[in-house]
């Protein structure tokens, strides 16, 4: 019996096998061919001397000696990293968002609803949007600020205003997923820790400082990570409100100025470079925050 | 059933930028059922599209030939071009800028087009303005001598002009159309429009308001300054004759207060500005002539004032249509780029959607003898492009790096906190690292 039967359900076995090496080829393949080898192509491109549409020539560590001393790269870089100051004001707003929808409350789906729509529309039609609401004579913003007496500036052309702009639009646009990320975390939080908490005489406070925020501390740590790695590459933004880099280069991104290199200005060997230091750059920050998670999640034990 | 036009127009939009995106993914050049096949890849409004549209389908009936065309937003044009480019799918025909020129006659992206243009029985290639043409011609060292590998879909002389009714109304004798107004003649008569006219305290009209990137350089050359030497290789923007245009162009707003202040230019731009009747001086391009025929005065357009040369300047953009050096039809991509830049119908219904002046001697002379249409000073545009309009400086160059450079941080000079003299000895040096980086890079 066992004789007849073995080779029939290697067969199947096999069969199946093959199925799933298929399904899991496809993503393989994925990677390798527009992931992986793009990604080696332009380490190798940033050793080159390379225009786009010419043939690569091998120049050394040129491009990257010459970064240092470029002075709109630094620009840049430090352009980006200010930007990102939006990342912990956005995950306070969200966290409090997300504990004002967990109230049993009605039109709790509304409101999720409406703060999730920024979230999902496309970014180059609210990049628009936002430029005309902060145009300087008749943009929506200033309009609320003249209500109360404010006399508004003239948002993305002033080199004092244009980041914090930049920064507002970045917020409003991430606040719906941080937002339902928290709702999601804090739903699951045990009911139980807070009747605990109650009955030992917490107050509201301490019972938010000791049992919410380290409960939704992973949720916080993918955020925070998630935004970092994205606000690194803030790019269509800028391009559509700021199209040249803003007043004084005050808001062009690494992204964008990688871009404007490549494109523009004919110097893809020189921008791959570029985006060979940012990736590394991501990555180091990245792992230190892993680093810093662990450490952190040992202390709350 | 859709509610209201506007948001039938956003979803056609939509739409339309979707199919476009999926468009672009395939430009092959490849021929189906046996039959020729080209692919046109151009940015443009939709008034070019359906001007190329109709001579598309003309030369389609007329050849034979099958054409896709691809159409992409302004922006998006040099990334989907890099990367067809980059793919090996290079359109048959596609537009190209002068700065494009070199890049991609040495890299071998574009077909020298010299033999066919001038043998051509489609084109008279006199009758066609030397500008246009001249801006696509290479000799390997020199854009703009050599042969030809594009022909101009377009020129756009940039012109000045003034708001007639508003210099009636404040008795100022209406400017000479043959002989441009000097530096301090300009100053004189913008002076005198900016007035409260209304009595409430504040301005509400200005004799001019210019931005610096489209305007500075007339006002730079006619003073006797330019930005290059003659062999292009140094910056020459530490000259006293520039730095004295630039500053002038500066105090006409800090010491002269002809221009809607700082914070009232920020708020609502000139252009809005000129269109609402507030402002007199302002520059005038082909491409605004459409809207410009329904403005609520009376303009027309004059020479740009005249600096210490007493010869006025101007520039003239341009956009070439070139044809790729791989392409399997070469005869017939040539004579589509001639259908696109030179036939009659193409070219006036381009005129007749009020965005350029014609390519072609003949019908521009007709048109602008025309006097039911404004401007009725016409034919300064024609002789900008005849006469005495240059290339952008930026345009003649491997890449334009160098000469953005100037802008990205002349605010200060513009809002006077830093004199023009100083600012371009610092400038100077940063502009020539650029250049000498492009021109290196150009092999010269």
């Amino acid at each position: 019996m066992s004789t007849i039967t073995r080779p029939r359900r290697s067969r199947l076995h096999r069969k199946e096998h093959q199925a799933a090496l298929a399904f899991v080829a496809i993503p393989v393949i994925g990677f390798l061919l527009f992931t992986l080898f793009p990604l080696l192509f332009s380490v190798y491109a940033s050793f080159t001397n390379w225009n786009g549409i010419s043939a690569p020539v091998f120049k050394g560590l040129d491009n990257y000696t010459k970064m240092f001393g470029d002075r709109y790269f630094l620009k840049s870089l430090w352009n980006t990293l200010y930007m990102m100051i939006g990342i912990p004001i956005g995950l306070v707003i969200s966290l409090a968002l997300a504990l004002a929808m967990n109230r049993k409350m009605r039109g709790t789906t509304f409101f999720r609803t409406v703060y999730y729509l920024p979230v999902i529309s496309s970014i180059a039609a609210v990049a628009i949007l936002w430029q005309w609401a902060f145009n300087g004579d008749f943009g929506l913003i200033n309009q609320g600020l003249a209500l109360v007496g404010i006399d508004g500036p003239n948002w993305l052309q002033d080199t004092a205003t244009v980041k914090p702009a930049l920064i507002i639009m970045a917020v409003w646009k991430g606040l719906g997923y941080s937002m339902l990320l928290y709702l999601a975390a804090l739903q699951s939080v045990p009911r139980y820790l807070y009747e605990a908490a109650a009955l030992d005489g917490a107050t509201a406070w301490q019972q938010f400082r000791h049992i919410t925020v380290p409960m939704v501390a992973p949720v916080t740590f993918f955020l925070i990570v998630t935004s970092v790695i994205g606000g690194s590459q803030i790019f269509v933004e800028i391009n559509i409100m700021t199209p040249t880099g803003g007043p004084e280069f005050e808001s062009a991104s690494i992204v964008w100025y990688i871009w404007q290199k490549a494109f523009d200005n004919l110097q893809m060997g020189y921008a791959s470079a570029m985006s060979v230091v940012l990736g590394l750059l991501v990555f180091v920050i990245t792992f230190i925050q892993f680093r810093l998670n662990r450490r952190n999640q040992f202390s709350i034990d | 059933m859709m509610k209201s036009r506007p948001m039938a127009a956003t979803l056609a939009f939509f739409t339309a930028a979707g199919l476009m995106l999926g468009g672009c993914s395939a430009p092959s050049g490849g021929d189906a059922g046996g039959e020729k096949k080209l692919t046109f890849m151009f940015r443009g409004g939709e008034d070019e599209k359906k001007a190329y549209e109709k001579a598309v389908e003309q030369f389609e009936a007329a050849n034979g030939v099958d054409v896709d065309i691809i159409v992409t937003t302004a922006d998006q044009y040099t990334t989907k071009l890099k990367a067809a480019i980059a793919g090996k799918q290079v359109p048959d025909v596609f537009y190209i800028g002068p700065g494009d020129v070199q890049a991609y006659v040495q890299n071998g992206i574009v077909k020298d087009i010299t033999e066919y243009v001038e043998g051509s029985d489609t084109i008279d290639l006199e009758n066609i303005w030397e500008y246009g043409v001249d801006s696509y011609r290479y000799d390997g060292k020199r854009v703009g001598e050599g042969a030809i590998y594009a022909l101009p879909k377009d020129v756009g002389p940039f012109s000045f002009g003034y708001n007639k009714t508003m210099l009636e109304k404040a008795g100022i004798p209406l400017p000479d159309k043959d002989k441009p107004y000097t530096f301090d003649e300009f100053v004189a008569a913008a002076k005198k429009l900016t007035a409260d006219t209304n009595g409430d305290g504040t301005l509400d009209q200005w004799g001019t308001g210019l931005n610096v990137q489209w305007n500075l350089q007339p006002f730079v050359w006619s003073n006797g300054g330019d930005w290059l030497n003659e062999d292009r290789t140094k910056v020459t923007v530490d000259t006293p004759e520039f730095a004295e245009s630039l500053q002038w162009f500066a105090d006409l707003q800090n010491v002269h207060g002809v221009t809607p202040s700082v914070a009232e230019a920020q708020t609502l731009d000139t252009y809005q500005r000129w269109m609402k009747g507030e402002i007199g001086f302002f520059p005038i391009a082909p491409w605004d002539l459409s809207t410009y025929q329904k403005l609520g005065f009376e303009w027309d357009v004059i020479p740009y004032p005249a600096g210490d040369t007493g010869k006025t300047a101007s520039w003239i953009g341009t956009l070439g249509v070139a044809v790729s050096e791989s392409t399997k039809h070469p005869e017939e991509a040539v004579k589509l780029v001639e259908y696109l830049t030179a036939n009659k119908e193409a070219q006036q219904s381009l005129v007749d959607a009020g965005i350029q002046i014609p390519n072609l001697k003949d019908m521009a002379e007709t048109w602008a003898a025309d006097t039911t249409t404004k401007p009725a000073n016409k034919a300064e545009f024609l002789q900008i492009v005849k006469d005495y309009g240059r290339a952008l400086p930026g345009g003649n160059t491997f890449n334009g790096e160098w000469y953005d450079e100037l802008f990205t941080n002349i605010q200060p000079v513009l809002d006077g906190k830093q004199t023009a003299a100083d600012y371009l000895k610092e400038a100077q040096p940063r502009m020539q690292e650029f250049l000498d980086a492009a021109n290196q890079q150009a092999g010269n």
